[in-house]
């Protein structure tokens, strides 16, 4: 079916198949290792959470190199529905489940339960997953996961015990590929691609944005996803 | 987490055995109790038509045969999943939605891959809980009682249910649109737009204007839409019903391709822009369409022989015969022994023979054709039978011909568009006009049998008006607009001399003709909102 394809029509499928591939032994993997965690010894719990964390971490990656291959060759958007603010938080939860439990880490959530939300659901609760396993990797001992309405739009905030952004983070503009950081770590990559994603979620004269500072409640970095 | 799996049965559809353990361990994290396990598509049917799940979680990608979403379509129409089931496709790429765009069964999720338990967990609950506030209004929505759909939704719409209020306001929308109540439906549409453009609603106000006739009104709302929303697919099934209406088979053809472009999986877009491109000559697009067809139809339940004789058609068209013999002989062998595949196949060959020359041939296959249509009698479908009809002018046997026409003319005297079928096919064998008097005077009949019907009604003769009705019936037994005279007035006689279980069950036979005849779902809503009042207060015990 695919012969007459040209050469730039055929990567995108060679991508698709690849990905389709990839994705499943991963889904095989991670559920391998939660039998595995089932059945250890007590003294191999942090490898096996390490394996899988190292897993999720795969599929967050190839997830983003996706959705921004996506982007760029101007295929992407958003399936937006109504959801509640806390599925959303929950599912970024436990998405990040075995890192907290592997680095014995405290998350807590702030958010009522009838604060509705419109997004794209795997969007947003992949971005806030990205974020919140940055900050679980940079904080010392509990992040904070909160929802709330501000001005009109939908706030999401991730708040960490730890140092804080370092200043050019805190400088550089997320949405600029130029400013970001792209060689010294997942950080920078990270949020240039919940930026991107908080730039699809529009409504009538409003559009998403993100904000990072270091005026954290806990005393660490602090991120905000504002959905309009 | 609750134990919101106990006592839930559920169906995993999966190929792969290491996911399917990995899936059902996970399913026991959640106190799942009773889990049923298929391998692939056939399989996953085949426990379907045994038990009726609360769940199924079905992979999309099931190997060689049916697919997820071909389960699901399949499963849908066959009524093996009822409105408290909750299918949820697996699927390894986020965006699965949109690539696959499902043109009418849509899951109620997708799950992308890998997922761990709270992730399903999470999703389970969501649909669980929003299927079980909904169920009184789908339970109602089913049973075709849509008054008392509307007061459920009534009902809960007044509560206090914040996380499903834009979903309870969408349906109320959507069963106003379907009972005729138009301006309740744009208020509420008006409204939601008001906080948010959301698509749906945008939609919901251009099916309104089709409804109400407003063609313009209807494509400037599909066109506003796909402009700030370019993949919501439906906007562009609406747009080319637009068109359609108003004759434009080009601008048809351009707007369904866009959408096959997007979905090239859907296979009834596929069908529909394969006839499209077809009746206005266009032979590239209509042969890739219809290939496209024969392809996803292979394990599809919309497969349909006719996607192969069209193509073949095509082939006869344009001069390419072997093509054409070998689309026939890949349809018999992929519907072997099926009575409506080999009519269609001898039907053309006679064309092919007479064509290649061979008169002896075609007159052989045109006998076997008019037995083997006899033997199906008015389960021919009616495409087929203006072929059949046209093989017989072609070898000048007019008198089977005529019989063929006669008979699809009184039976379809309502249907414009096939109408037009019919008049594109005389002019095809050089009859332009042929049978325009005997559509005229069917017409003319017909006009007659409704005013005297519809003066014996005013008159209060409600029995002379069903019996002469009836007689009418008897001829054109396929009618739309006989059919909804009958309804309206057995309606009428109902309200007005009470209520009767005879009359009530004649009532209920009526509409249930008039879905399979496939009369328009909104002309029957007005109706079957009046009839499902008529039962509330029958069985309230309330006699009129």
């Amino acid at each position: 079916m695919n012969a007459g394809l040209k050469e730039d029509a055929l990567f995108p499928v060679i991508l698709g198949a690849t990905v389709h591939d990839i994705k499943n032994s991963l889904g095989t993997l991670l559920g391998l290792i939660q039998q595995m965690s089932l059945k250890q010894s007590a003294g191999q719990v942090d490898e096996v959470r390490q394996l899988e964390f190292e897993a999720n971490r795969i599929n967050h990656s190839l997830m983003q190199l996706l959705v921004m291959y996506k982007i760029d060759s101007r295929k992407f958007s958003l399936m937006e529905d109504e959801y509640a603010a806390l599925d959303l938080i929950n599912e970024a939860k436990a998405q990040q489940d075995r890192l907290s439990r592997l680095q014995n880490i405290e998350v807590r959530s702030e958010c009522r339960d009838d604060l509705l939300c419109y997004c794209d659901y795997q969007q947003i609760s992949n971005a806030l997953g990205t974020v919140l396993n940055n900050a679980q990797r940079y904080t010392k001992n509990a992040v904070l996961i909160s929802a709330s309405e501000a001005d009109g739009y939908l706030r999401f905030c991730i708040e960490d015990d730890g140092l804080g952004y370092p200043p050019h983070l805190l400088e550089a503009d997320l949405t600029n590929p130029a400013d970001v950081d792209w060689v010294s770590g997942n950080t920078g990559l990270g949020l240039y691609f919940v930026a991107a994603i908080a730039g699809f979620h529009k409504n009538r004269d409003k559009t998403g944005y993100v904000e990072i500072d270091n005026h954290s409640r806990l005393g660490g970095a602090r991120f905000s996803l504002y959905l309009p | 987490m609750k134990p919101i799996l106990a006592g839930k049965s559920i169906l995993i559809v999966e190929d792969y055995p290491a996911m399917r353990k990995a899936i059902r361990n996970m399913l026991y994290t959640l106190d799942a109790d009773l889990i049923t396990e298929a391998d692939n598509g056939e399989n996953a049917l085949l426990a379907m038509s045994k038990t009726s799940f609360d769940v199924v979680l079905c992979d999309y990608n099931l190997g060689a045969g049916k697919n997820g979403q071909q389960v699901l379509e399949e499963a849908r129409l066959q009524k093996l999943i009822g409105y408290h089931c909750v299918f949820i496709i697996i699927a390894a790429e986020q965006s699965a939605s949109m690539v696959l765009g499902a043109m009418d069964s849509k899951p109620d999720e997708y799950l992308a891959k890998p997922f761990n338990a709270q992730q399903l967990f999470a999703r389970l609950e969501r649909n669980l809980s929003r299927k079980t506030l909904l169920n009184s209004i789908e339970k109602e929505v089913e049973r075709g009682n849509l008054s008392q759909a509307i007061q459920q939704c009534d009902k809960l719409l007044a509560g206090n249910h914040k996380k499903v209020r834009t979903h309870l306001l969408k349906m109320r929308a959507e069963l106003a649109t379907l009972v005729g109540d138009f301006d309740t439906g744009r208020g509420i549409y008006a409204e939601i737009l008001q906080e948010r453009d959301l698509p749906w609603a945008r939609l919901g106000l251009g099916i309104i204007d089709f409804q109400v006739g407003d063609l313009a009104g209807a494509a400037s709302h599909f066109e506003d839409l796909l402009r700030a929303h370019p993949l919501f697919l439906e906007g562009y099934d609406w747009l080319s019903k637009v068109y359609e209406a108003e004759d434009k088979l080009q601008e048809v053809q351009e707007v369904v391709n866009q959408a096959v472009d997007l979905s090239p999986q859907s296979i009834l877009r596929q069908k529909k822009l394969a006839e499209t491109a077809d009746k206005i000559g266009n032979v590239a697009v209509a042969e890739k369409a219809y290939k496209a067809a024969v392809t996803l139809g292979k394990h599809s339940i919309y497969r349909s022989c006719s996607d192969f004789t069209n193509l073949a058609k095509l082939y006869t068209k344009t001069h390419s015969g072997d093509e054409a013999l070998k689309t026939l002989a890949h349809m018999r062998k992929e519907f072997h022994n099926d009575p409506e595949a080999e009519l269609r196949a001898t039907t053309l060959e006679a064309e092919l023979h007479q064509n290649g020359g061979d008169t002896e041939k075609a007159g052989l296959c045109l006998q076997k054709a008019l037995l083997l249509h006899q033997q199906l009698g008015a389960n021919t479908p009616k495409d087929l039978q203006l072929d059949i009809a046209r093989g017989c002018f072609l070898q000048n046997q007019a008198g089977q011909a005529e019989t063929i026409l006669d008979g699809l003319i009184k039976t379809h005297i309502d249907d414009e568009q096939f109408l037009d079928d019919v008049r594109r096919m005389q002019s095809s064998v050089g009859l332009e006009n042929h049978s325009e008097d005997l559509i005229q005077n069917t017409k003319r009949a017909l006009v007659a049998t409704n005013n005297k019907g519809v003066a014996l009604y005013k008159q209060g003769k409600f029995k002379e008006a069903m019996a002469l009705f009836e007689t009418a019936i008897a001829s054109m037994p396929d009618n739309k607009t006989i059919i909804i005279n009958m309804l309206k007035i057995i309606l009428h006689d109902l309200k007005a001399s009470g209520i009767e279980e005879e009359k009530l069950l004649r009532a209920q036979a009526l509409f249930k003709k008039a879905r399979q005849i496939h009369i328009d779902r909104h002309k029957l809503g007005i109706l079957q909102m009046e009839f499902s009042n008529l039962l509330r207060q029958y069985h309230e015990g309330a006699r009129v």
